[in-house]
């Protein structure tokens, strides 16, 4: 079977960018060990080949390029970028990675601990630390709702041999999909594309099991992660979306962008431009393989937040019940339609959002007909997709605050918090 | 002719930069890319925190913001709006010497940019209520930025131990008491001394049509008229020289961190000066890369250290040689400086294989033609040099002076400016399970500075 192979050549600049994409990726960790394909991704690329994690380190270095291992729920990406005249080293390189990777103990001991640091970094970062607890919390369970990175727990029962068992089940050239972009010739491309395949081997591997769509739980669900001394409180709040690609998260973009994705959005207008409550306030419909979530986020001051948490979910009620207008759908359309060049400016970028819409199980189709497919979504379009994934009753809200700071605030609004989760507990 | 073409060079064959004088001193820096479906606009003026004073600090930043209301010919909302209604960004960027606008907008929209951006360089309108608003955004921008985050807190800490006299010492998002506490009388006149032509260099870099382009800016700007900048200028009225450092500045903080955090500054060169480059290669050396020394050394061999950076500030007076290191929960501060010590003592005494320096010029070379990728990208990097440094050019310059640095340059450096009694270091521990001891300073320096923070802030 020949891999598929997304090409975008352009020659004004001497860079190559390339993208080696699995299908399959977080959501597959066993229950229990949690960060198990990250582990497995990050220890491939700390030694193949004859090159030792140091050895392998200053190769890639001394080529001034870089080849990074990035690990989603739905795939499992080693991308680089180099000079053109560097780039069949880096290929050799990449090639060891995915397809000889040394999986040594001593590394795999080491790359436990530096995910327990990375812990500890993540936690000194409110937003990160919001959208951790929130996944958790909106889907329990799901494995969209475990983290791809681990806990203290999860990461202590990851021994070497899970590792190595789960590189060989995931990683097969029949689910390698390839990107090249920038100066490099279609011929080149192919051949690259073609050997990164070979080195990965595992052709007739048994297929992945599908993951089934996100259910949020019902009832209006407040978890306050309390940490000390802050100021100002990070805030998600969402539940279930649709799955991406489909006709109704189509007619539910110009909602995403009426309510909350461009600087005018009911959002952005009543929270930041009114108020000054926060700096930013938006919405996101996410995209994935799966149907996973909506979801609201806005970092407003602790005095306000109680106050902002409250507005909300008003607001967020009132679109739901009411809809958009038709100005404001026409408005969202044109919007959407004319941003589509801008995420197409360049090779890299065109690359990327094509490597990317394969893996999520776009039709090749899909993304050359986005524009038309949004020009033709109506108003009652909209709201009919609306009536059926906007749920304002059924909410799952997680706000990274002190909480005796908040909780107080929010119980005077009649918000009663579900629980009070130690910042440094997940 | 209304316009002088003074400068023309070839970024790539068949991508020429040119640079257009306008009768009224605005400068005009262009980038025809026909593959590319986009026009980026940028507005670059030569104002940021260093024109401020004490107690006005954070007014270019919250000017930044007030940009985006009301102008004589457009409500409030309405930029946002037509530049939404193509499909378009538009976002902004306030730091020490500079204050930027960007539009982002399909290539046929290219003439609302140039109506609208024409439009605010002139016809702002500041109301009291809009003001009050963006006041209350950029305090919560703040608290986003520096009061909750750990590292803009260092960041901003560093710099107000590091300089004393220079306006490099307060932060570019102001003092909350000054955010808090600036008049509307001082914004106008802010905005009637630096928002001028003469101030300002229009970054055009994507698809247009070269004529239509000079038109359509001698058409909206050409009738604004120049003004009379501080110090006669582009460069603004002079600042205070910063004295030399002369003892090592100390100070330690608590904040409910995980994991110790630790920033250490070194006065280093603007960026226009030759040894600016050579401080960078010393820089990558030490930090850019998995096989560099302190991340080898700190991260990998004795996991003393989770992640760490290091840069030299591309300010046009000098900035700082910054390193910055999140510890591990055990590390001991004396082992991390130790470590520190040790590698910068073997940059200054020449310790470096000429391997080692090829490396990193490799590195270089990829990151200049990374940043070079988009029209956005072309155009940032072409109006900071325009507006810092005083010509595009400089970009090549310095991609050039990289290039030729040896070791002996580095070396150089490394033992003039990396220095202990010029260091400034800086020491966040996590607080104790019965403590609230946010904010605590047990700072041991030896002066009383009152400033400092080159954190680049966006709208």
């Amino acid at each position: 079977m020949t891999v598929p192979l997304h090409l975008e050549a352009a020659g004004a600049t001497p860079i190559v960018w390339f993208t080696a994409a699995l299908r399959g990726g977080a959501g597959l960790d066993p229950v229990g060990r949690e960060g198990l394909t990250r582990h497995a991704a990050e220890l491939a690329r700390r030694g193949a080949g004859d090159l030792g994690r140091a050895e392998l380190d200053a190769a890639v270095d001394e080529l001034g390029a870089s080849l990074e291992v990035d690990v989603d729920r739905d795939s499992i990406a080693l991308s680089g970028m180099a000079l053109a005249r560097t780039l069949p080293r880096l290929l050799e390189l990449a090639a060891a990675v995915l397809g000889r990777p040394r999986l040594e103990l001593a590394e795999h001991e080491q790359l436990v601990r530096e995910t327990r640091h990375e812990l500890d970094d993540l936690r000194d970062d409110d937003s990160s630390l919001a959208d951790r607890f929130f996944n958790l919390r909106c889907a329990p369970g799901h494995p969209y709702g475990r983290t791809t990175l681990g806990t203290e727990a999860t990461l202590a029962a990851i021994d070497l041999a899970a590792a190595r068992e789960q590189r060989a089940r995931l990683w097969s050239r029949d689910r390698l999909v390839v990107g090249f972009a920038g100066a490099i010739d279609p011929a080149a491309a192919r051949d690259a594309a073609d050997g990164l395949a070979e080195a990965i081997g595992g052709a007739g591997s048994p297929p992945l099991p599908e993951l089934t769509s996100v259910e949020s739980a019902p009832g209006l669900r407040i978890y306050v992660v309390d940490k000390p001394a802050r100021s100002q409180c990070q805030m998600m709040l969402g539940h279930t979306g649709p799955r991406y690609g489909t006709g109704d998260f189509t007619a539910l973009l110009p909602f995403e962008t009426a309510f909350g994705g461009m600087f005018s959005s009911r959002l952005m207008q009543e929270i930041r431009v009114k108020r000054g409550w926060s700096y930013g306030a938006g919405c996101r419909l996410h995209r994935a393989r799966i149907g996973s979530w909506f979801r609201i986020h806005l970092a407003p001051t602790a005095e306000v937040a109680a106050d902002a948490l409250r507005l909300v979910l008003d607001l967020y009620a009132d679109v739901a019940a009411n809809g958009l207008t038709d100005a404001e759908v026409d408005f969202a359309r044109g919007y959407l339609t004319g941003s589509l060049a801008l995420g197409r400016q360049t090779a890299r970028q065109r690359m990327r959002q094509q490597l990317q819409h394969d893996l999520l199980g776009m039709p090749a189709d899909y993304l050359p007909t986005l524009g038309q497919r949004i020009a033709a979504v109506s108003a009652a379009d909209v709201r009919a997709a609306a009536a059926r994934w906007l749920r304002p009753a059924d909410v799952c809200v997680v706000v990274v605050a002190t909480a005796s700071q908040l909780v107080p605030r929010l119980e005077a609004l009649g918000l009663a918090v579900t629980e009070v989760l130690p910042h440094d507990s997940y | 002719m209304p316009w002088t073409l003074d400068v023309e060079h070839e970024l790539a064959p068949g991508l020429t930069i040119r640079r257009h004088r306008l009768h009224n001193g605005l400068t005009l820096i262009s980038l025809l890319d026909p593959a590319a479906p986009v026009v980026s606009y940028q507005t670059w003026f030569g104002v940021g925190s260093r024109h401020e004073e004490p107690g006005r600090t954070g007014m270019a930043h919250l000017f930044e913001h007030l940009m985006f209301n009301q102008t004589t010919t457009l409500a409030a909302g309405d930029f946002d709006r037509l530049i939404e209604q193509t499909g378009g960004d538009s976002n902004a960027a306030t730091w020490v010497d500079w204050t930027y606008y960007r539009d982002t907008v399909p290539a046929r929209d290219l003439a609302l940019c140039v109506r609208l951006e024409a439009d605010r360089m002139h016809n702002l309108v500041l109301e009291d209520g809009p003001l009050e608003a963006e006041r209350e955004v950029v305090a919560n921008e703040r608290l986003q930025r520096v009061d909750d985050d750990v590292d803009g807190f260092l960041d901003e800490e560093l710099y107000r131990l590091a300089f004393t006299r220079h306006p490099y010492r307060w932060p570019t998002i102001g003092w909350m008491d000054d955010i808090r506490g600036l008049a509307k009388p001082d914004v106008i006149r802010f905005y009637r001394t630096f928002y001028a032509p003469n101030n300002a260099t229009v970054v055009v870099v994507g698809q247009f049509e070269p004529a239509e382009l000079l038109a359509l800016i001698e058409e909206r700007y050409g009738r604004l008229a120049a003004a009379a900048l501080p110090g006669g200028g582009r460069s603004g009225a002079a600042v205070e020289v910063e004295p030399t450092q002369t003892a090592e500045r100390r100070a330690s903080f608590v904040k409910p961190t995980a994991a110790p955090r630790l920033h250490m500054g070194w006065r280093a060169a603007a960026q226009g000066e030759t040894d600016w480059a050579a401080l960078s290669v010393a820089a990558a050396l030490l930090a850019s890369g998995s096989s560099s020394r302190l991340h080898r050394r700190l991260v990998i061999e004795r996991e003393l250290c989770s992640a760490l950076g290091c840069d030299v500030a591309p300010f046009r007076d000098p900035g700082l040689f910054r390193l910055s290191l999140n510890l591990t929960r055990d590390a001991s501060l004396a082992e991390v400086e130790g470590e520190i010590d040790s590698a910068i003592e073997a940059l200054a005494a020449g310790r470096i294989e000429e391997h080692e320096l090829a490396k990193v010029k490799n590195i270089v070379e990829t990151d200049f033609w990374a940043e070079l990728d988009t029209c956005d990208g072309r155009a940032e990097a072409l109006g900071h040099y325009q507006t810092v440094l005083g010509d595009f050019r400089m970009l090549f310059e310095i991609a050039a002076r990289l290039a030729r640095v040896t070791i002996a340059d580095v070396a150089d450096v490394a033992g003039r400016y990396l220095s202990r009694e010029r260091r400034c270091l800086l020491m966040v521990e996590p607080e104790p399970d019965d403590g609230d001891g946010d904010g605590d300073s047990d700072d041991d320096s030896d002066d009383d500075s009152d400033g400092g923070d080159t954190a680049e802030v966006a709208r």
